[in-house]
């Protein structure tokens, strides 16, 4: 790349590019002659073709972002007589929230839980299915669950779920393992019923995400360690294991966020109860905004989901980019 | 015992085969190379030693022993991978000690020999270094280490060096040679550059395509090649051949080519003419083996030079003859130059000749 | 050469170890497909089948299960008194529509990030992967707002729009990476030979085209499958299956066969799109984290 002395801006554009500091940085790689091969001597092209995308993206996520923070500044009434402003009460009376605490905990205990036994079940069956004959079949039939829509998911399982006519409802109690409760009516195990439906959706998508990191065990290590001494099992927890770790943990990051997302299939199975038992914080938050319209307090607790989820995606990221997470690329060692 | 005897071997992959009936032995304490190209077959022969492959027919032997089932970590072996298979999550130390740890040996015992082992490969001041932050011939080195910390009664090597530059490729020949002799442990060595099989082996087993072309100490494979394939691949530069015929005359068996008839020694002469027949032959010789010279002298014929190539201690000279093209070392001194006619003497000591049709060697 | 998998000793303990292996297999593929064979057969039920259950504990009578006689009444129920035909459009053009503007917008950017370096690059692309991760009940009120206010409420347009919140992010992190992975050399190598810049861009979309072709699929996968904007947004006059169905369930007399059936027209499209993609499918699901 040769490198030419940055030029003062010679039209507003550049200059709004240098601001936002489009040209400082990259100033070392410009070549500013017009029809230059190099891609970045023809910024502007770029940046135009890179508008309306991010145009629509602002409108879209950067505006409500600071609606939400306007609104949970104030008392809203959607009656039409005006926003009070509201100091930051909005945000001090989370604490006081006891709803607002237990969603988180709800929350937590939801996702520990699917999580628990989504990557339980869904490593095991990613080994099995690597170590099979019928490893494609298997795997385009337990695609299945994923294609179907949360909603859906929801409905057939509140189907199976029923007391009087469900088929899973009469399954556990003819095994024994379900006394005379209503699987989503009880406290007890209205949680494990949620649990459930979720575990079924998503099981296979760790599982696939872990068959993908098996794949990707470097053969090499695995046959050093037999030649050194080791028998399948602790080559599995020596070898296999370490390498799996990146996908795990961005399978769990996954599965986290989601379970921030999707309350479709809470919604139609529990819709919160028995006695808020299963009111995660989303769907606390889809009650107070559209069924109690105290918009400024969803706001603000909308506001803690959006942290939260960017903490997160942070973290996420970091996986992403660090070494033991270059998941895509070869082994190293070579 | 640490003989290893293999017994019409054969292995498959699917429907193409690898190996094709091999038969092998290698004694105590002998250096083995296995040498050939990519896709000879070697590296499945080495597989099947270690029990990484199943043997789809045939016996592999170690001592008395049939060990065809026994799984690797059961026969007593150590292996050193092509790509040397290192813990990238492991230290150095943890790399090496790892076989011992296995095995549930004392920590004493293990830190005293990973300490020996690491001090012989000059490597035991980066025991605590990741494999991350070695260099190749570091790692390699480690890899030799986790392989003699075991003390086994058989080595493997999977073409350990091949991803070393030339130097230290020539510094590590040695330095694995001298260790062999110094452990005197029972060592196969797989690899497909001649030069370290010729420099190292006590034995070499030449494959080609799954079968085993000729077996035998380096000078007998350099010297005696058993057919023409094995005479072509062993030996840099490669040995030149040309399509001749056999004629009388003068009384005389000789080697008859559009450029030259030059007569077979007497010894040569008879195991034609006991075995040779009116068949084609195609001559063999090296061009270490050909003396160029400006004038004509005994037995010379004339070429033309095409180009020559100054190696600095050697001067390699493409000389055209009459439909094809023949490579020769000659001496620095020798001056001609592009187009000029030369005088070539072959050294009838050395010269072999080979069936056209099916490559045997006759001498 | 060496054989497709590590080589694996005979022994007692394995012997076993492929049993329960098989045991597990089968356990766990009854329990994945039992749902959707449950929601499929009772879809064909009319109303009183439905609800047949043998005693607690009276496992021979499972067969009851497939004791009726089966009808399409409920489909054809669907389509003729509760207007799905209008809902499965809905679907469609949403999603689809959805998926080309998040596609063609998403290529652009895409490609311009990946040819174009600039302080904040890194920043910007964490904003777009968080636009795809924040959960929608957060922002669905000022989005509502929004929407209301520009008459967009009800719209299928705005239902388009709506789901190129999170599409369009999806579509700009995932293609850049197909763009990244074509070299630069091949544009430079048409403009040498005359092309405008655009024209070398047109040049190198066939080498694109099968991932943004997939990722046109999962883009219709994910806004098919949506519940709360179709249901808040798109409430009034572009409703899709999802709300549709989860409508069908009323506190009296709930339609069990027709609510089944319902799932199946939802569920069966979707099924056959993630045939058709199952390469990209855990690229798509981890936003290109693990690639196959």
């Amino acid at each position: 790349m040769i490198e030419t002395p940055p030029r003062p801006a010679r039209s507003l554009g550049e200059a709004v590019g240098e601001t936002i500091g489009f040209t400082q940085e990259g100033a070392r790689y410009l070549k500013y002659e017009a029809g230059s091969l190099n891609p970045e001597g023809s910024r502007r092209y770029y940046f135009y073709l890179m508008l309306p995308a991010i145009f629509v993206l602002a409108c879209i996520t950067i505006y409500p972002f600071f609606w939400l923070i306007y609104m949970s500044l104030h008392s809203v009434d959607i009656g039409g007589a005006g926003d009070m402003w509201n100091d930051f009460r909005n945000w001090t009376r989370l604490t006081r929230d006891r709803k607002f605490q237990d969603g988180w905990l709800r929350l937590a205990h939801y996702s520990v839980l699917c999580i628990l036994f989504e990557v339980g079940i869904g490593v095991l069956l990613a080994v099995i299915l690597n170590n099979s004959r019928f490893e494609k079949v298997l795997v385009t039939i337990f695609l299945m669950p994923m294609m179907v829509a949360p909603i859906v998911a929801g409905l057939v399982w509140y189907y199976l779920y029923n007391s009087t006519f469900g088929w899973y409802h009469w399954l556990l109690q003819s095994a024994g393992i379900l006394g005379e409760t209503s699987i989503l009516g009880d406290r007890g195990t209205a949680m494990w019923g949620i649990v459930i439906v979720d575990i079924w959706q998503w099981t296979p998508l760790i599982a696939l995400i872990t068959l993908a990191g098996l794949k990707r065990v470097p053969r090499d290590q695995l046959e050093a360690n037999m030649v050194d001494g080791a028998g399948a099992f602790k080559n599995f927890f020596q070898v296999t294991l370490p390498n799996l770790y990146p996908f795990l943990l961005i399978a769990i990051l996954l599965r986290f966020m989601d379970n921030f997302r999707f309350i479709d299939a809470i919604l139609v199975l529990t819709g919160g109860g028995p006695a808020n038992s299963t009111k995660i914080l989303p769907l606390y938050l889809f009650d107070i905004s559209f069924q109690f319209f105290k918009l400024g307090r969803g706001a603000a607790i909308a506001l803690t989901l959006l942290i939260m989820t960017i903490v997160l995606g942070l973290i996420l990221v970091r996986v992403f980019e660090s070494p033991a997470g270059k998941v895509n690329q070869n082994e190293e060692g070579r | 015992m640490a003989s290893v005897t293999i017994a019409n071997v054969w292995k498959y992959y699917g429907k193409t085969s690898a190996v094709r009936d091999l038969n092998l032995n290698c004694n105590d304490g002998e250096f083995l190379c296995v040498l050939g190209p990519s896709g000879c077959g070697k590296s499945s022969t080495l597989r099947m030693l270690a029990g990484l492959e199943h043997i789809s027919a045939g016996d592999i032997l170690f001592g008395e022993r049939r060990i065809n089932d026994i799984p690797p970590k059961d026969r007593d072996i150590a292996m050193v991978f092509e790509n040397y298979a290192l813990y990238p999550h492991k230290t150095v130390y943890g790399n090496i000690a790892n076989s011992l740890r296995l095995r549930g040996m004392s920590k004493a015992d293990i830190q005293q020999r990973v300490q020996k082992a690491a001090r012989m490969l000059e490597i035991d001041h980066l025991l605590d270094r990741r494999p991350g932050e070695l260099s190749g011939g570091q790692k390699q080195r480690t890899a030799i280490g986790r392989a003699i910390v075991r003390e086994p009664r058989l080595f493997l090597f999977d073409e350990p060096i091949a991803h070393l530059d030339a130097k230290l490729r020539a510094h590590m020949r040695v330095e694995l040679k001298l260790m062999q002799r110094d452990l005197r442990t029972t060592m196969i060595y797989v690899t497909h550059d001649q030069l370290e099989a010729l420099s190292m082996a006590d034995r070499v087993a030449v494959m080609h395509e799954g079968v085993l072309q000729q077996f035998g100490p380096p000078q007998e494979v350099y010297h005696r090649p058993a057919n023409r394939w094995v005479a072509g691949f062993v030996g840099e530069p490669p040995m030149n051949f040309l399509d001749c015929d056999l004629a009388e005359e003068g009384g005389d068996l000789c080697v008859r080519h559009p450029n030259f008839t030059t007569p077979l020694l007497p010894e040569q002469a008879q195991i034609m003419q006991a075995k040779g027949g009116g068949r084609g032959v195609t001559l063999g010789i090296r061009p270490d083996e050909i003396a160029l010279a400006a004038e004509p002298g005994l037995h010379a014929f004339s070429g033309q030079v095409m180009i020559t190539e100054p190696l600095g201690g050697d001067l390699l000279v493409d000389v055209i003859l009459e439909g094809s093209k023949v490579l020769v070392k000659a001496k620095p001194n020798y001056r001609g130059g592009r187009g000029e006619v030369c005088h070539l003497t072959f050294d009838r000591e050395r010269w072999h000749l080979f069936d056209r049709e099916d490559g045997q060697a006759y001498f | 050469m060496a054989s497709r998998d590590i080589v694996q000793y005979r022994s007692p303990g394995r012997r076993l170890l492929s049993i329960l292996t098989v045991v597990f297999l089968a356990a766990y593929l009854v329990w994945t497909i039992l749902p959707l064979f449950i929601m499929f057969v009772s879809s064909f039920k009319d109303l009183l089948a439905a609800f047949q259950l043998p005693e607690v504990g009276d496992w021979l009578s499972i067969g009851v299960f497939f004791d009726f006689k089966p009808t399409a009444k409920h489909y054809v129920d669907l389509f003729v008194d509760n207007n799905f035909g209008t809902y499965l459009v809905n679907s469609i053009v949403a999603a689809g529509g959805s998926a080309v503007v998040s596609v063609v917008l998403g290529s652009m950017a895409a490609y311009a990030l990946s040819r174009i370096e600039f302080r904040g690059k890194k920043d910007l692309f964490f904003w777009i992967i968080s636009t795809r991760m924040a959960p929608v009940v957060a922002v669905m009120v000022p989005l509502y707002a929004i929407f209301r206010g520009v008459g967009l409420v009800g719209t299928l347009p705005g239902l388009i729009l709506a789901y190129t919140t999170f599409n369009l992010p999806f579509a700009i992190w995932m293609l850049k990476g197909f763009f990244d992975n074509v070299p630069y050399a091949i544009e430079e190598a048409a403009m040498c030979d005359g092309c405008t810049r655009f024209q070398a861009f047109r040049a190198i979309l066939p080498l694109v085209a099968p991932g943004v072709g997939a990722f046109l699929v999962l883009c219709v996968l994910f806004a098919w499958n949506d519940f709360l904007f179709a249901s808040i947004i798109g409430s009034g006059g572009a409703k899709t299956l999802p709300p549709a169905t989860r409508e069908l369930v009323q506190p009296q007399n709930i339609q069990w066969g027709k609510i089944m059936a319902a799932g199946v027209v939802t569920t069966i499209p979707m099924m056959f799109l993630g045939l058709l993609i199952r390469r990209y499918l855990v690229a798509g699901l981890t936003m290109g984290a693990v690639r196959e």
